[in-house]
């Protein structure tokens, strides 16, 4: 019961919904009300599947495609680093109504890689190796995931506080903090490449 | 590499899930005898296209000089780009600005099925894998698997919905991506050891 927990927590804290909730809202802003909830709901459940998903299959899904660790970080951080730069440069007003409808996040990029980003799935990998009743990994994933989603259906919350100048200002101030986010993604992926260099 | 993994990584890069939506939008117009056999005839185009790679890749690879380092990085670069089309949704995207009119070629067969990073994948594993029945065997099982997807495109489209396609194709991207990267860096590896 207490790895239960204690794994729980760690996976919350990896998967930082506090620190991402403005992040995601920034991303989220033109979308009503009631239809950023369901978004997030719906990320936020894609995330834990993505999780559960990693846990059981991830290293089979690794081998069968070749596919080293650096791989996982690079794409992370590469993904990150293209939604920071539109957050700060605004990328999506030049698209036409119809395909700004097509631009609702699905999956990518609060899906993954922000919430079930590289770090959360390595380290679910490791601990499922570590741990040989794997139920017990899950049992924490999902208690985790409770508190992700749920911080994450608070996020639209925010706006109310904010107002529509406070967003305008918190997309630019947050688009700088994912490219942050991701550059750290992105030194991480090539760290573990460099090693796979000497080898 | 095994059959297994050399099949399932040229069905991901053909990503029939990912072309669903366009080919259903390619096809709407026609009645559903005709959409199976433009689909039949348009996969075997794709097929013959990948064979052909299959074969002449290694030709091309001589008379171009090329080295394996090249091959890699090509293939993967390719891929990277294309992933990213799929990922980020721009004007530009070749799903979005389908032609009206029946497929013939272009675009179902190439590029949405054939494209560059397809065939570059092929040329790459056909000159990494010596084994001719391996690739041919890997090329016939993803090249069955991605006919099948796209024959009952309508069907899988019902259970997922629109919806649900679109987070198919999402998550094809995010593979694609993670695909493109391990070639580029198996590439550079090579590179560094060739130094």
């Amino acid at each position: 019961m207490d790895t239960i927990v204690s794994n729980a927590i760690t996976f919350f804290l990896i998967s930082n919904p506090i620190g991402n909730s403005p992040l995601v809202l920034a991303m989220v802003k033109r979308f009503p009300f009631e239809k950023q909830k369901h978004i997030l709901l719906r990320e936020g459940i894609f995330s834990l599947i993505v999780a559960l998903f990693f846990q059981y299959l991830g290293a089979v899904f690794m081998q069968a495609l070749h596919l080293d660790p650096f791989t996982v970080s690079l794409c992370g951080g590469f993904v990150l680093f293209v939604t920071a730069l539109r957050m700060i440069f605004n990328k999506d007003e030049g698209l036409e109504k119809e395909e700004a409808s097509l631009q609702e996040p699905y999956f990518v990029p609060i899906a993954i890689p922000l919430l079930s980003g590289p770090g959360l799935l390595s380290i679910i990998m490791i601990k499922s190796q570590a741990v040989n009743n794997s139920l017990y990994v899950s049992a924490s994933v999902i208690l985790a995931f409770i508190g992700v989603i749920g911080i994450m259906i608070a996020a639209p919350y925010l706006k109310k506080l904010l107002g529509e100048r406070g967003l305008a200002a918190l997309e630019q101030f947050m688009g700088m903090i994912l490219g942050l986010i991701s550059m750290g993604m992105l030194v991480r992926g090539a760290s573990l490449f460099y090693q796979t260099l000497g080898a | 590499m095994n059959l297994f993994s050399v099949a399932l990584i040229l069905f991901l890069i053909m990503d029939p899930i990912g072309n669903i939506s366009s080919y259903l939008s390619l096809v709407k117009t026609l009645p559903p005898a005709r959409q199976r056999w433009v689909l039949l005839r348009e996969m075997l185009i794709a097929l013959s296209a990948i064979l052909l790679f299959n074969f002449v890749g290694e030709f091309i690879f001589h008379v171009l000089e090329l080295n394996d380092v090249t091959l890699q990085m090509a293939a993967g670069v390719i891929l990277f780009f294309t992933a990213c089309k799929i990922l980020f949704v721009t004007k530009d995207n070749p799903r979005a600005n389908l032609p009206v009119g029946e497929p013939f070629v272009i675009p179902l067969a190439i590029p949405l099925i054939a494209g560059p990073s397809l065939l570059a994948t092929v040329m790459l594993y056909a000159h990494l894998e010596p084994s001719i029945p391996l690739m041919l065997g890997s090329i016939f099982a993803a090249w069955g698997a991605a006919t099948l997807v796209l024959f009952f495109a309508n069907q899988i489209k019902k259970i997922l919905g629109n919806n649900g396609l679109i987070a198919c194709e999402r998550i094809m991207g995010i593979v694609l991506i993670l695909l493109a990267i391990q070639r580029i860096g198996e590439g550079i590896q090579l590179f560094v050891k060739g130094l």
